[in-house]
Parts: C-alpha cells; sequence; structure tokens
C-alpha cells in the first residue's frame, strides 16, 4: 500500500511540474508584453524597458523558468500586473468561496448519483430505472448555464426562498475567519442564522454545477452494476445464502463503484473550470470570477496562478480517489507489493 | 424412500427472450440418493448449467419458467416453497461449487470476509448466534477439512493471492461451511492443471465417504466420471439420452450421442493409441543448444529490488526434419515461452538456436525466417482479427513475404481448399464462422507462404471434443503434403500421445525428459512425469492398468502439494 | 463439408441494423441531428427573417413573446430568435466539425502510437497527456481565446488544443487491451509492418468506439463552444451564436425569459440529439467506453 501511494503521488507531482512548465511557456510565447500591460499604454518605452529589467524579462527563459520555480516552492506566484497585489493573496481571498461550492457540488454528486445508479440496476427496466434514465439524461445534456438560467428563472417566480446571488444574505453581518468556508464557520460560531441563509445561497449554484457529473456517474453506477451482477462470484454469493441486500452493497457495489469512482476522479477535476460558468451567472466571489476578470485583462501572473490551483485541485482530487480505489480493491495495492 | 435426497421429475424448463419462447429442459428425470456420487455429462450448451442453477435456485425467472414437473428435496417440493424458506435451504441444505476457483470470489474481500458472510448469514436465518471467534474456528476447522492446515493464514489472503488449486480448495470449503447434504460441482478442477485436478477428486471422494455427503458432479470429463461416479446420466440438448451405472455406461453405452462421446476421448494406452511414425529425414530442422530465458521485473518502492523468472532453464532439443514434436507441459512450465523463442519473439539470454541450418540470430525478421517457421495459435478467437475477413487475414503474409498480388486471389482459394474450407467463406467475418473453422482459417494463414515448419500452440484446446479429432486430422493430412514439421506444444498428454512421434516433457523450465512418444509413455523415467501421467483421468480399466503407478511419497517429492502456501 | 456447429447467418451489417432499427433512443438522436444539420444548411430559406441574422434593427417588434409569428419570440432588439437559431446552428456545426476533424485522428493516432510501440514513447505520450488533462479545459480555453482576441477561429483552436486527450486516453485503453490478443502477435510473425499492424490490425478493433465517442463527443464541442461565448470570448456579434444569445438574453431575465431560455433550449436540442446517436450506437455496438 505504501509503494502504491508513494508511486501514484510522485506519478502525480511529476503532472503537476509538467502543467506549471507547461503554462509558463504559454504565457512566455503568447504576444503581448506583461510590462507593457503592467504600465498602461501611456508608458514609455524606457518605462516599459526598465519595467522588464525589474520583472525579469530579459533574463534568459530557463532563468525566469527556475526564478519561478523557486518563487513557487516559497509560496510566491509573482504579482499581479493590474491589482499590484502579490497574484497569492489575491488567490488566498477568493479561494473559499470556491472550495466551498466545489465541496458542495462533490458531496451532492457522490450522495446523489451513486445511489441513484445502484437503485436503476436493482430495479431495472422498471419505472424507477426510467425516470433515472430520464433525470441522468438531462445532466447529461444540459449545458451549466443554461441549467443555472433556469434555476434561476424558477427562484425568481416559484421557488423564492432561494436567493440567486452571492453567497450569503446582504443583512448579515459574519467573517468568515476559521477555515473560510461559510457553512463551517458559521457552525462552528454557532451562527445558525447564517448557516441557514449560507445553505441557502449554495444550494442552486451547487446544483447546477453537479447536474453534468449526477448524470454520467449514474449512467456508470448503473452499468456497472449490472455487469457485476452477472459475474460468477455474484451467483455464488447467492447460492450460499447470503441475502440479496448484502449481495448488492456489499458484494456488487463494492466491486462496481470502481467505475464510477474513475470517472468522478476526472469530473472533480472539470469542476473548477466549470466553476467559471456558474460563478459566473450566480456572481458567486470565487476564484473563477476572480480568472475571468484576469483573463480578460491579460494578466498573465494572475492567470497562470488560477490555471495552477486548478491543476492542484485535480492532482489532489486524483489522489484522493486513487487511496480509496487502493482501499477498495486489494489488486491496485497487491501488484506492486513483494506478493504476487 | 427416506434416504432419497433429491429427485428431478418429469422437468420442463423454457426460456423467453425477445418474446420468442425456447424450451431448454425436456422432460427431466433424475434423482440421488444418500451417499451416493452421480454424474450429469454432457457438452456445452446440453443443459447441464441450467439444470442446476435451477435446482439450487439461482435462475432468474423470468425470462426461465417451470413448465412442468417438480424438484423434490428430501422429499419436499422445492418448486413451491416461499422464497424464504428456499433461501433457507441454500448452502445449509444444498451447496454448490461453480466451475471457475478465481471467478467465483469476490475480488475485492478478504476469504475470510467471504466465508464470514457465509456462516453469519446462515446462523441469522436460523436464529442461531455465534460469537465471531466461535465462527472463524469453525471456518478454520472447515478449511481443515479440505486439507487445508494454515486457515489463518489464508482467511487473511485475497483470492488472487492463492494458487488455483488452493482457490478450489478454499472454494469447496466455503460450500460446506453449512454442512450441506447435497453438494452440486459443476467441472471441479477442469480449469486447474491435470495433477492438481487429481488431487481435487481426491479431496471430493473423501469428503463424500467421510462427511456423508451427496455429490451431483456436473462435468463433460469421462474420465473424471470414471474416478467419480456411481451412477451417470447423459444429457444432450436438454434431454437425459442415457442412463445407468458408470460400469453399465461404459461398458457398454447404448445412445450413439453416449457412443460418440465414448470414441471422442483419446486412449492414453492400449490397442486404439495410434502410434505416429518416425520420420525418414536425417537432418535436424531445429536444432537447440543450452538455451536459457530469464524474465526479470523491477519491483518495489525505488523499483530496486528485481523478480526474477528463470522461465527457461538449459534447454537442448534436436527436432529432426518431419518429425511431430510434442512438448508437454503443466502452466508455467516455460513451454510457449520456448515456442516463442523458436518464432523469435523473445530472444533467449544464452544459448544457441538453429533453425533449417541458420543461427536465429541473424536469420530472425527476415522474410526467408517467415517462410520457414510460422505459428498456429490457440484460441483462433484471438489470433484473427474480429474486424477483417478471412481474406484480408489470409493475405497479411503474402504481402509482407513478397508475394505478387495478382496472385492474391488465386492463392487464398487455393489455401481454403486446403484446409477444407468453401471458397466463399473469404469475404466472411470471424464471427461469422464456428471455432473449429476459425482455426482452419488460422492454419490456412499459418501456411500461407510455405513454411516448413509449424510451431502449433495447443491449437486444439479451445474446441469441443468433436471437432479436435477433425483438426487434428487436418494437420496430419497438411503434413504429409507438404512435408511439414510440427513442434506441438500442449498439457494434453492423451492428445499428444495419438498425435507426435516425439516428446518432450518440460517443468519448471527445464525438459526433464524426452524420446521417442511411445518409450516414454510406456516406461516414464523422470518422476514427474511420471506423476503426469498417473494423474490423467482415463475412460476405461485397462488404461488405468496401465497407468505408472506413483505412490503418494513419490508424488509429493516432485509436485508441490496445494495444500501449502508457496511464496 | 466439414461438420461442426452451425453458424450465424446474419451478417454484422444486419446484426447491427436490426439493433439500430429497434432502439429508440438512436433513431430520435439521428432525426434531431438531421433536423438540425437542414435547418443548418438551408437557413437562408428555411428562416423566416434572414434578415435577422445580422445587426438588423426593429424596435416595434423588440421583446415579442414566441408567438405564430416569432416562434420563439424576438430579442432586445427585434430580431427573431428563431431565424438566428438557425444560423446559430450554422457556426455549432462548423465547430464540431473543425475541432473533432482535427482533434480526433490527432488523439487516435497518438493512442494507437502509445499502445503499440510502449517503452519510453508510451511513458512520454501517455505522460504528455496527463498533463494536459491536469488544465481545466475551460481556462485553457479561455486564456488561449483572451491572449489571441476572441473569435471563433481562436475557439475553435482553443478547443482542439485540449480535445484530443480524451481520445488519446480512450485508444490507449483500448488498443493497449488489444495488443494482448493474439492477433497483433500473428501480424508480426506475419511479417506485417508497423504502419500495417497499427492502421489495418489495430484500427479497425477501435472503430466503434471512436464513433460512439465522437457522437457524444460533437455535442459536448457545442457546449464548450457556447460556453465559451456566454462568458464573451468565442463568436462576436452580431455573427449569430446560441451561447451568445443566451449571454444576452440573460441580462432582460426574468421577463423576457424567452430570449435566454429559447436558444438556451437549441442549444439543448442539438447536445441531446449528439447524445441519443452515442448511446444508440453505443448499445449497438457494444463498446464500453
Amino acid at each position: 500500500m505504501v509503494a502504491y501511494l508513494f508511486r501514484r503521488t510522485v506519478a502525480l507531482l511529476l503532472v503537476l511540474l509538467g502543467l506549471v512548465i507547461l503554462i509558463f511557456i504559454i504565457a512566455r510565447i503568447v504576444p503581448g508584453d506583461p510590462a507593457r500591460i503592467a504600465l498602461g499604454p501611456l508608458a514609455t518605452a524606457d518605462q516599459v524597458a526598465e519595467m522588464r529589467g525589474e520583472m525579469g524579462l530579459d533574463d534568459p527563459f530557463l532563468v525566469q523558468l527556475w526564478n519561478y520555480l523557486t518563487g513557487l516552492l516559497q509560496g510566491d506566484l509573482g504579482k499581479s500586473l493590474l491589482s499590484s497585489r502579490p497574484v497569492m493573496d489575491d488567490l488566498v481571498a477568493a479561494l473559499p468561496a470556491t472550495f466551498e461550492l466545489v465541496l458542495a457540488t462533490i458531496f451532492l454528486q457522490i450522495s446523489l448519483s451513486i445511489p441513484l445508479g445502484v437503485l436503476a440496476a436493482v430495479y431495472r427496466d422498471s419505472w424507477i430505472d426510467n425516470i433515472t434514465r430520464i433525470i441522468s439524461l438531462i445532466g447529461v445534456v444540459t449545458p451549466g448555464f443554461v441549467l443555472a438560467i433556469i434555476l434561476q428563472l424558477l427562484a425568481s417566480y416559484y421557488l423564492t426562498f432561494f436567493p440567486v446571488t452571492g453567497r450569503l444574505d446582504p443583512g448579515l453581518e459574519f467573517s468568515a475567519t476559521k477555515t473560510g468556508l461559510l457553512t463551517i464557520d458559521s457552525l462552528l460560531a454557532g451562527r445558525w442564522d447564517v448557516f441557514g441563509s449560507a445553505c441557502l445561497h449554495l444550494f442552486l449554484p451547487s446544483i447546477a454545477l453537479a447536474a453534468a457529473g449526477i448524470g454520467q456517474v449514474m449512467r456508470i453506477t448503473r452499468s456497472a452494476m449490472i455487469e457485476v451482477g452477472s459475474r460468477d462470484f455474484i451467483e455464488a454469493s447467492r447460492s450460499y445464502g447470503i441475502p440479496e441486500q448484502v449481495v448488492t452493497i456489499r458484494y456488487m457495489l463494492r466491486v462496481a463503484s470502481i467505475a464510477p469512482l474513475t470517472i468522478l476522479g476526472l469530473e472533480f477535476a472539470s469542476l473548477i473550470g466549470n466553476a467559471f460558468i456558474v460563478e459566473f451567472v450566480f456572481s458567486w466571489p470565487g476564484i473563477a470570477s476572480y480568472g475571468v476578470r484576469t483573463i480578460l485583462q491579460k494578466d498573465l501572473n494572475a492567470v497562470i496562478g488560477v490555471v495552477l490551483v486548478s491543476g492542484i485541485f485535480f492532482v489532489v482530487a486524483n489522489l484522493v480517489i486513487d487511496v480509496l480505489l487502493g482501499f477498495i480493491d486489494p489488486r491496485n495495492r497487491l501488484r506492486d507489493g513483494s506478493s504476487k | 424412500m427416506s434416504n432419497r435426497i433429491l429427485e428431478v421429475s418429469d422437468l420442463d424448463l423454457s426460456f423467453t427472450t425477445y418474446g420468442q419462447r425456447t424450451k431448454v429442459l425436456h422432460n427431466l428425470n433424475f434423482h440421488l440418493d444418500a451417499g451416493e456420487r452421480v454424474s450429469l455429462i454432457g457438452q456445452s450448451g446440453s443443459g447441464k448449467t441450467v439444470t442446476m442453477r435451477t435446482i439450487i435456485g439461482t435462475l432468474p425467472m423470468p425470462p426461465g419458467k417451470v413448465e412442468n414437473g417438480s424438484i423434490r428435496y428430501e422429499g419436499r417440493e422445492l418448486l413451491t416453497l416461499s422464497r424464504k424458506q428456499r433461501n433457507r435451504l441454500k448452502g445449509t441444505g444444498i451447496s454448490i461449487v461453480l466451475q471457475d476457483p478465481l471467478l467465483s470470489f469476490n475480488p475485492v474481500l478478504t476469504i475470510h470476509r467471504q466465508m464470514d458472510d457465509i456462516v453469519r448469514y446462515a446462523d441469522m436465518r436460523s436464529n442461531k448466534s455465534r460469537s465471531r471467534s466461535a465462527r472463524r474456528s469453525h471456518i478454520i476447522d472447515t478449511l481443515k477439512k479440505v486439507q487445508l492446515a494454515d486457515g489463518e493464514h489464508i482467511l487473511g489472503s485475497y483470492p488472487m493471492q492463492l494458487s488455483g488449486g488452493m482457490r478450489q480448495r478454499v472454494l469447496i470449503g466455503m460450500s460446506l461451511l453449512n454442512n450441506p447434504r447435497l453438494l452440486i460441482a459443476d467441472e471441479p478442477g477442469t480449469a486447474l492443471d491435470v495433477t492438481t485436478q487429481q488431487e481435487i477428486l481426491n479431496l471430493l471422494n473423501t469428503l463424500v465417504s467421510e462427511e456423508g455427503l451427496t455429490l451431483l458432479l456436473i462435468t463433460h470429463n469421462l474420465g473424471v466420471v470414471r474416478e467419480m461416479a456411481d451412477r451417470v446420466y447423459v444429457m444432450q440438448k436438454g434431454r437425459i439420452v442415457e442412463q445407468g451405472t458408470r460400469d453399465e455406461i461404459f461398458a457398454s453405452p447404448k445412445h450413439p450421442y453416449t457412443l460418440e462421446l465414448m470414441n471422442s476421448v483419446l486412449p492414453l494406452y492400449g490397442d486404439k493409441v495410434v502410434d505416429v511414425a518416425d520420420t525418414h529425414h536425417e537432418e535436424n530442422a531445429i536444432e537447440i543448444r543450452g538455451v536459457n530465458k530469464i524474465f526479470s521485473r523491477k519491483i518495489g518502492i525505488i523499483r530496486r529490488k528485481t523478480e526474477v523468472n528463470h522461465a527457461v532453464r538449459e534447454v537442448f532439443l534436436d527436432i529432426s526434419r518431419g518429425d511431430i514434436f510434442g512438448i508437454a507441459g503443466e502452466s508455467g512450465s516455460g513451454k510457449t515461452t520456448l515456442a516463442k523463442i523458436l518464432l523469435g519473439l523473445h530472444k533467449p539470454n544464452s544459448g544457441e538456436v538453429t533453425i533449417d541450418n541458420q543461427n536465429l540470430d541473424g536469420f530472425q525478421g527476415s522474410t526467408e525466417f517467415r517462410k520457414t517457421v510460422q505459428i498456429v495459435y490457440q484460441n483462433p478467437g484471438s489470433s484473427l482479427n474480429p474486424r477483417r475477413t478471412v481474406a484480408d487475414q489470409l493475405k497479411v503474409p503474402l504481402k509482407f513475404t513478397g508475394f505478387s498480388p495478382e496472385n492474391y486471389h488465386a492463392r487464398i482459394e487455393e489455401l481454403l481448399d486446403m484446409v477444407e474450407l468453401p471458397r466463399s467463406y473469404a469475404s466472411m467475418y470471424p464471427h461469422e464462422l464456428s471455432g473449429g473453422q476459425k482455426q482452419r482459417v488460422a492454419i490456412a494463414r499459418a501456411l500461407s507462404c510455405h513454411p516448413k515448419i509449424l510451431v502449433l500452440d495447443e491449437p486444439t484446446s479451445a474446441l469441443d471434443v468433436l471437432i479436435q479429432n477433425s483438426v487434428i486430422n487436418l494437420l496430419h493430412r497438411l503434413r504429409d503434403e507438404f512435408d511439414l514439421t510440427y513442434v506441438f506444444i500442449s498439457h494434453d498428454l492423451s492428445l499428444m500421445r495419438n498425435f507426435c512421434n516425439r516428446v518432450a516433457i518440460m517443468f519448471r523450465g527445464e525438459i526433464c525428459e524426452q524420446g521417442r512418444t511411445r518409450d516414454i509413455f510406456a516406461n516414464p523415467q523422470h518422476p514427474y512425469t511420471r506423476a503426469l501421467l498417473s494423474s490423467i483421468p482415463v475412460i476405461t480399466a485397462e488404461e488405468e492398468r496401465l497407468k505408472p503407478v506413483v505412490s503418494k511419497a513419490e508424488r509429493d517429492a516432485v509436485l508441490t502439494t496445494t495444500t501449502e502456501l508457496t511464496d | 463439408m466439414i461438420k461442426d456447429e452451425t453458424v450465424r447467418t446474419l451478417s454484422s451489417g444486419q446484426m447491427a441494423w436490426y439493433r439500430f432499427k429497434y432502439n429508440p433512443s438512436a433513431l430520435i438522436g439521428v432525426f434531431i441531428i438531421i433536423s438540425v444539420i437542414i435547418g443548418a444548411i438551408f437557413a437562408p430559406w428555411l428562416a423566416p427573417s434572414p434578415e435577422s441574422a445580422g445587426a438588423h434593427v426593429d424596435f416595434l417588434n423588440r421583446h415579442s413573446p414566441p408567438s405564430g409569428v416569432y416562434l420563439m419570440g424576438t430579442d432586445n432588439v427585434g430580431r427573431d430568435i428563431f431565424s438566428r437559431v438557425l444560423f446559430g446552428y450554422r457556426v455549432s456545426l462548423g465547430l464540431v466539425v473543425g475541432v473533432l476533424g482535427i482533434a480526433v485522428p490527432f488523439g487516435v493516432l497518438l493512442g494507437l502510437t502509445a499502445a503499440y510501440a510502449g517503452g519510453w514513447t508510451e511513458w512520454v505520450i501517455m505522460r504528455f497527456t496527463d498533463v494536459m488533462l491536469a488544465i481545466p479545459p475551460l481556462a485553457m480555453a479561455l486564456a488561449v481565446t483572451a491572449v489571441l482576441s476572441p473569435n471563433l477561429v481562436n475557439a475553435m483552436i482553443a478547443i482542439t488544443l485540449l480535445w484530443w486527450t480524451w481520445h488519446t486516453r480512450l485508444i490507449y485503453r483500448i488498443a493497449k487491451g488489444q495488443m494482448a490478443e493474439d492477433y497483433v502477435e500473428a501480424a508480426k510473425v506475419s511479417g506485417a509492418s508497423h504502419v500495417h499492424i497499427l492502421l489495418r490490425e489495430l484500427l479497425p478493433n477501435c472503430i466503434s468506439a471512436i464513433a460512439v465517442k465522437t457522437s457524444l463527443d460533437a455535442g459536448f464541442v457545442i457546449l464548450f463552444g457556447a460556453a465559451l461565448s456566454f462568458l464573451g470570448l468565442g463568436v462576436q456579434p452580431p455573427t449569430p451564436d446560441l451561447g451568445t444569445m443566451v449571454s444576452t438574453g440573460s441580462e432582460y431575465l426574468p421577463e423576457y425569459w424567452w430570449e435566454a431560455l429559447m436558444p438556451g433550449f437549441a442549444i439543448l436540442y442539438v447536445i441531446l440529439g449528439f447524445n441519443l446517436l452515442g448511446d444508440g450506437l453505443r448499445d449497438m455496438m457494444d463498446v464500453e467506453l
């Protein structure tokens, strides 16, 4: 198990390093002089040249990359060209909001998709199966922003108790200082009013963000359950008199969850990307809103920071899934061990 | 009547698929008395497995439907029992051992977890309660019954960590956990090597006599039936076509199907054995001199440790032109690796191989080499590309050995004629052909560029017995016609006895014995060869008498029994 | 000629057609896609108001709700939304052809090569694919289009840059599995060249997976392009683009709901078509993605 985890971690760290280098190269070869952008169109050529020197843009490429990487290890992502604040500070300010949204989404995805997929497989070809099939199809084919708009419309006409924008009712005074997550910090502080408001605000955006993944993972869970259900060992368990519910949950789902979990890992990775849209529609003050703003203004250091954050999220999410798969499926961790 | 365990009478069963009802079991009648060993014989598709699933109660209904008849267990009608009562019998009254020991385990749960569940839920159904440790000791006791002493170690393992034979034992142990009266075994041991199969059959026999089990054995292997059954039912296409005691059936089979089955079994000893004449050629087609092949693989956290597998060890062989040279061995003996060395697919770590008087080193990879050695694989389902027509596949060797394109068509027709397939098959895809036909296409492909040597890697073991013989006859004919040399790789010694003029027996990478087939079988010298021959189930008393007799001590000296953990 | 088991007489093509005919979801999918393609190709003739495609203004009829005259209503400057949707499909389909036409062959070839070559080639290709997969696609597309001025071609480039990775992974996995089959070795023993094995032996066994994946992808490419335009980084006005229309329309929510929702449903409709077709193909050809 240790060997397995070690190898996966190293592989994922390499992916992260590759990502940094790739992004850095892209950022350096795109047209547009960062110094010019930072100073604005009115600056003189001399000022720009001075700025270039200050930003190290005239150093050889490898030196720039090295400086960036060593800076990165110390948590220095450079300065935002526009706000002139360290990118790291901007990110730290925006991250909790996104994190809260993404966590809520993951929670929804896991708690809805796998149970519904199992139900659909158990009651195969019944009305339950058909309804879940339609739900999953709608989830998969509805673009996030269309779903977001539909939800907003519903909220403004029918479900009026769901707020349409922001993280918290404007009247509430609360600053999340411990974790930055409003839901958790408000609970820690015993502020039930804040907690309720935060949950309501969270609801629609996380549904909009989760829908596609729920639909996809539900279908995969269903087909994996059906496939595993036809294997010999399930017939064996039934023949030895193990009750059907136990066969379904312990014997089938344990094996069948491998495929949907792998897909969920990839799904989590694209969450931050998709959050761009959802945060935009719901005016959610997260990293994606920050990303859109900096991208539109060609603020390269900030853009690299945002992409890096989502890359790190991808890597961490995949590591978590790998660990989980390692526990569920002994074949993963035994393969590298000493015994065959 | 009191000791009648199971009675199936007038059973009709049908399947409904896409609105079409097909009858799969026709008026089935059979019974088992306490302590009896009864065998249900038939080939795949005869309805054996459906019968088994109907008895145990795991056949999904629908699509299955019992049209008529009854199944009585200890006098009680099973078909009208409530689901709950029916479930109560599973594992406690009637238990099963499924065919494939690896696929019968849940791969992600430990052996202990799986066995404990079986005991626990049976206890719950019968309102018993035992502590976890009481159940554990019961499980360990049960494992002792299947001669597995190291229960503690086994319980902590995952199925994939155990050897094939051990898994089969654990599986039998699992079925015995709740002390069933009737055990249904589906092809026990057939997925295993013959020496291991022998151990499993002995174990089942011991269990029947010591635990008072009644055994229903489902198999296609007549040799196994002869060793394992008191009475026999022969099944064909959902009907029982013949029944009787074992001795009656083996002495005087009456139904044509039974006769056909009997005749399709190749004899190991006796008058019916075909002796293949030695070749009249003097020169060697293949010379193997001191060949070694070692596979190594880096393992561990930082890939520092190396796992070494010495697959082929100091092999010397001379194969004459025109020989049908058999290389026999069980799985992992290195016989396939040796074949791949001959084809130039693996490079030996040391030693020399000469083919057709040319050293393999410079020879392999050349067009001339391809025109010298070709291969027929075990499974034509895998060796033919499912997405290409027969003609396309026959064309590949032609195209790459410099055949001129205008002759392709004529050559393909010629090849199909050679393997006795209609010419119209050229435009078909593999899935439109039966297994035997596919193998003929594979043989045609191997022959397309006029090779001198064919490596045959278990060419018939994926085929049904009745088709096996026609492919073997074809191979014999082709050898005579084109003066071919065959290197025949197989684990099936009965087949080898009747097909090869010379054999070599491989054991753990080494050749332990080689010579003329007749001599080796008549007078095996190496203890492994003796153990191997003695393990083969045969169908006549005469063969049984002529088989080498191997004492347990002698056997244990060469074979690791599957009761021990090997590391 | 030889006594053998009976042989199925249906050819694979017949079998596939048979299963297709009785697969309602695939049929609906095909219907939707054909309707979209016809709508896009013949937009100038089918659209009730072809001039709405451009910078046309009709202030008298702005914000008209859906009616017999305006099937999907009109937008903030009085253009017929239905007509704009038809023209919008031209952009969407163009995007699909452009992106998949490049990304699929490229991804498939890389995946095949990695699986067949093994060794360091495999390592380099697959690790590079992993790195590309770690980039959040939308962020990458945003960055590319923002840096190279937003328009259709740049959106296409941005999407193509990331799209191939999925095909590489899929084909790699399938081809790797196929490598274990004996027919690959049999071809080697027959002396077949690498190109022959890659394109003639392995590729035909990947085709059904490619077909299913490409069909499902077509929907997602449209979704992706629409998302980019929605954020203002794709096709620029006045070219009618579904994503841009949703974005503009959403400024008039909730009163003039049709202005955002109708183009939204139009996107949903075409994605649904490709999805149903992809699912139908998957059932039909029995492939696992």
